[in-house]
């Protein structure tokens, strides 16, 4: 005895699309073949299948892709003007943020850092300092400083004091009134 | 001899963005129905690679374009989503049934996924990516709306157990010459919008844009299991609504009224 039609309800939609295994299959491959009705309603799930997929049943309307397009360009467009007056901001923004950093990085006071070029008590450069790569006076700099000639190297201030380096008295000067200020 | 480019790697080279751009669009629309990111047979991609190449050539070029329009290249968005188009409207339109509150929620969401366009993960298909921020949008405007779930002609409390089919008329040759007949086309698009709208969801995803039962679970964020569950009662309902009224030459004379039972 062959499985029953509510069997074959239940797992017809499992049977289009593929999804049982050769011995389901295979049971309701033999109801279909004698029974008419269930075979019809395969056939009309099918179809209704096919009949959803045509591009015609969910089409969009005239003139949706030329609106469609009109409004992209306009967000575009807009989002250009946006992206241009983000990226103006930040490099109005950007020395500011520099200026800051360094403020608060590369200047601090001197019992933070055990340094043989400067005295207990002086305020200390740390971090990465710029040294002349055009002039040999072995002094190195905050970067920016207008005592700086030539063109820069950074390198690490433990290095550049290692290699005989002193700090910039500019640098020290504006680093000392940043500290009593 | 100089070695010639790779195609894929100089698509977008090749041409200029205006002329990317193909302003009449008459090209690369693929139909609603198609599986998305993968052309169809016979499709014809800018790129001369052979068939099996070029599917993942698609996806290669599609993501090329997506890095171009994040480099600040923002006005080829609309090549990237041309293949695309069709069916974020198709989505987004089966699931409101109305032509004008989906051509809005269609745009909608192909300018948030511009928005979005760097949070997008390349694990996923670039168009089911699409479809997942159409449907949440469709969702948005049904909430917004207030628009109450509609609900399914036939009993959803018929369990598997329960279930009997409606008619068993056969009408296995549609022509799809009837889909001509706008009234056909409503026909299909009313009963669609009967069911409620998870089986709509899952109808929609897997029958009509082809995605595989593990993707649809993805995007509805569901399991395969309830997958497979609501797809079976969409297509049970929407055979048991349309079985009465299609007949084979596609002439329309359904309703609800009468409805044969052979098994009683």
């Amino acid at each position: 005895m062959g499985i029953s039609c509510q069997h074959v309800w239940r797992d017809i939609s499992d049977y289009i699309d593929g999804d049982l295994d050769h011995i389901q299959r295979a049971a309701l491959d033999q109801h279909f073949a004698q029974c008419r009705h269930c075979t019809a309603l395969l056939d009309s799930m099918r179809n209704v299948i096919t009949l959803y997929r045509d591009d015609r049943v969910l089409a969009p309307p005239a003139g949706f892709r030329e609106r469609l397009h009109q409004r992209l360009r306009e967000e575009t467009k807009s989002s250009r003007r946006s992206f241009l007056a983000w990226t103006l901001t930040a490099a109005a923004a950007l020395p500011l943020g520099i200026a800051l950093f360094s403020a608060r990085k590369l200047i601090v006071p001197a019992h933070d850092h055990q340094s043989p070029a400067n005295g207990p008590g002086q305020p200390q450069i740390v971090g990465t300092v710029a040294i002349s790569l055009d002039h040999d006076d072995k002094v190195y700099h905050v970067a920016g400083c207008p005592r700086l000639q030539g063109k820069p190297q950074f390198i690490a201030v433990e290095e550049a004091i290692r290699n005989g380096y002193t700090p910039c008295v500019y640098c020290i000067g504006k680093a000392r009134s940043k500290k009593n200020s | 001899m100089a070695k010639a480019p790779h195609p894929s790697e100089n698509v977008l080279a090749e041409e200029p963005a205006d002329q990317i751009s193909d302003p009449d669009g008459a090209r690369d629309e693929a139909p609603a129905g198609v599986p998305l990111s993968e052309p169809n047979p016979g499709d014809t991609l800018r790129i001369g690679l052979p068939l099996d190449r070029q599917q993942s050539s698609f996806q290669e070029v599609e993501r090329a374009l997506i890095d171009h329009i994040l480099s600040g290249h923002r006005e080829l968005f609309m090549d990237l989503v041309r293949p695309h188009q069709r069916t974020v409207y198709a989505t987004v339109f089966s699931l409101l049934a109305n032509k004008e509150d989906a051509e809005d929620v269609a745009q909608d969401t192909l300018v948030k996924a511009l928005g979005r366009l760097h949070q997008f993960r390349r694990e996923s298909s670039f168009g089911t990516w699409l479809i997942q921020i159409a449907i949440n949008e469709a969702r948005m405007r049904n909430r917004k709306q207030w628009r109450v779930p509609m609900m399914s002609l036939t009993h959803d409390k018929h369990d598997e157990e329960t279930y009997v089919p409606k008619d068993f008329e056969d009408w296995r040759d549609i022509p799809s010459t009837a889909l001509e007949r706008v009234e056909v086309r409503e026909a299909l698009v009313n009963a669609l919008a009967s069911l409620a709208q998870h089986y709509r969801e899952a109808f929609v995803l897997r029958d009509i844009h082809e995605l595989s039962i593990s993707q649809t679970a993805g995007v509805l964020g569901i399991s395969p299991g309830a997958v497979k569950s609501r797809l079976r009662r969409a297509r049970l309902m929407l055979r048991d609504l349309l079985a009465p009224g299609l007949g084979e030459d596609g002439r329309l004379g359904w309703s609800l009224k009468e409805v044969r039972r052979p098994w009683e």
